[in-house]
């Protein structure tokens, strides 16, 4: 079985919210992406990391909204262990939900 | 209140109104179709104005001449405003350009638009794309925001925080966090715009 090769959030910028919402929504079942590599639990926290806060705060959002993708069985979440406290946290996609579709002007016409 | 005007005041009107407008039709260089706008629009301002009119300072033609010269001012800078904001004049698509027989309108593609000279180049599949990842997307929001999206769709958060959707700044904090969720369902950035940045 073929594996789909993993891809990294850029090192020298961090993975954003946005950019990682934007993933979610092109990714094909079985795609993986990086979104953090560190200690998550521990980077998230401001008295033990070695964050700054702006980072700190969207590494915050960016689990959150990770957490919250998979909650709405969009992805799975998983880790790998890298090393000692050193973990590569991985997105993998997952088949997008069947839903039935939802009319916008059916709504449109009950808001107005 | 202003006293009526007479047959003869309604026609000094009349006269310096088409003169202004035919004046400032040919300063803009405007299609022939637009002069009778111009005189509408100059004839109803001097009209709206009239009750601005001392007799004892001067004439009703000076009055006139005075209120289109600043009228017309105020039109040709709404119009170089909008040429400088379009990337140059409009053109009607029922004329030939120079050099042509065929209407404008007649060789232009669909991705001629305006929306693909400012880059966003748009195809019938793409609206029907968009089409459809909105559906979809509208159908996995919860009720509460689906009903958000209607309402921002008609009024400001301003007007919706009047209506019961709660404060102004819960209400902006709860819009970017559907912007996150409607991206991740297809209504936002593409990751490639991350990738590639």
């Amino acid at each position: 079985m073929a594996i789909t090769p993993v891809i990294s959030a850029p090192t020298s910028r961090p993975l954003t919210e946005i950019a990682f919402c934007a993933w979610v929504a092109q990714a094909v079942s079985g795609d993986r992406l990086e979104y953090y590599r560190g200690f998550l639990a521990v980077d998230v926290w401001p008295l033990f990391t070695r964050l700054s806060d702006p980072e700190r705060d969207e590494l915050t959002k960016l689990a959150a909204r990770a957490l919250w993708a998979a909650e709405q069985g969009l992805v799975h979440l998983v880790q790998e262990r890298l090393g000692r406290a050193h973990f590569a946290y991985l997105a993998i996609a997952r088949p997008k939900p069947n839903t039935a579709d939802f009319s916008l002007s059916s709504l449109l016409l009950a808001a107005a | 209140m202003h006293p009526p005007l007479s047959r003869a005041d309604l026609a000094t009107l009349i006269n310096e109104a088409n003169a202004a407008a035919r004046r400032l039709h040919r300063k803009l260089a405007l299609p022939t179709a637009d002069l009778d706008d111009l005189r509408q629009d100059l004839l109803v301002d001097l009209i709206c104005r009239l009750p601005g009119l001392n007799a004892r300072r001067g004439s009703l033609g000076a009055f006139a001449n005075i209120v289109l010269r600043n009228q017309a001012s105020r039109i040709a800078c709404r119009h170089h405003h909008q040429r400088r904001a379009q990337n140059g004049t409009l053109l009607s698509i029922n004329v030939p350009l120079s050099g042509s027989r065929e209407p404008i309108g007649q060789t232009l593609t669909e991705a001629d638009g305006l929306a693909s000279w400012y880059g966003q180049e748009r195809t019938t599949e793409d609206d029907l794309e968009a089409g459809l990842a909105l559906s979809r997307a509208l159908a996995r929001l919860p009720e509460a925001d689906r009903r958000l999206c209607a309402a921002l769709a008609h009024r400001s958060v301003a007007a919706i925080a009047a209506h019961g959707f709660g404060s102004r700044s819960a209400l902006y904090r709860r819009i970017a966090d559907l912007r996150r969720v409607l991206t991740a369902y297809g209504l936002g950035p593409s990751w490639d715009e991350f990738a590639t940045a």
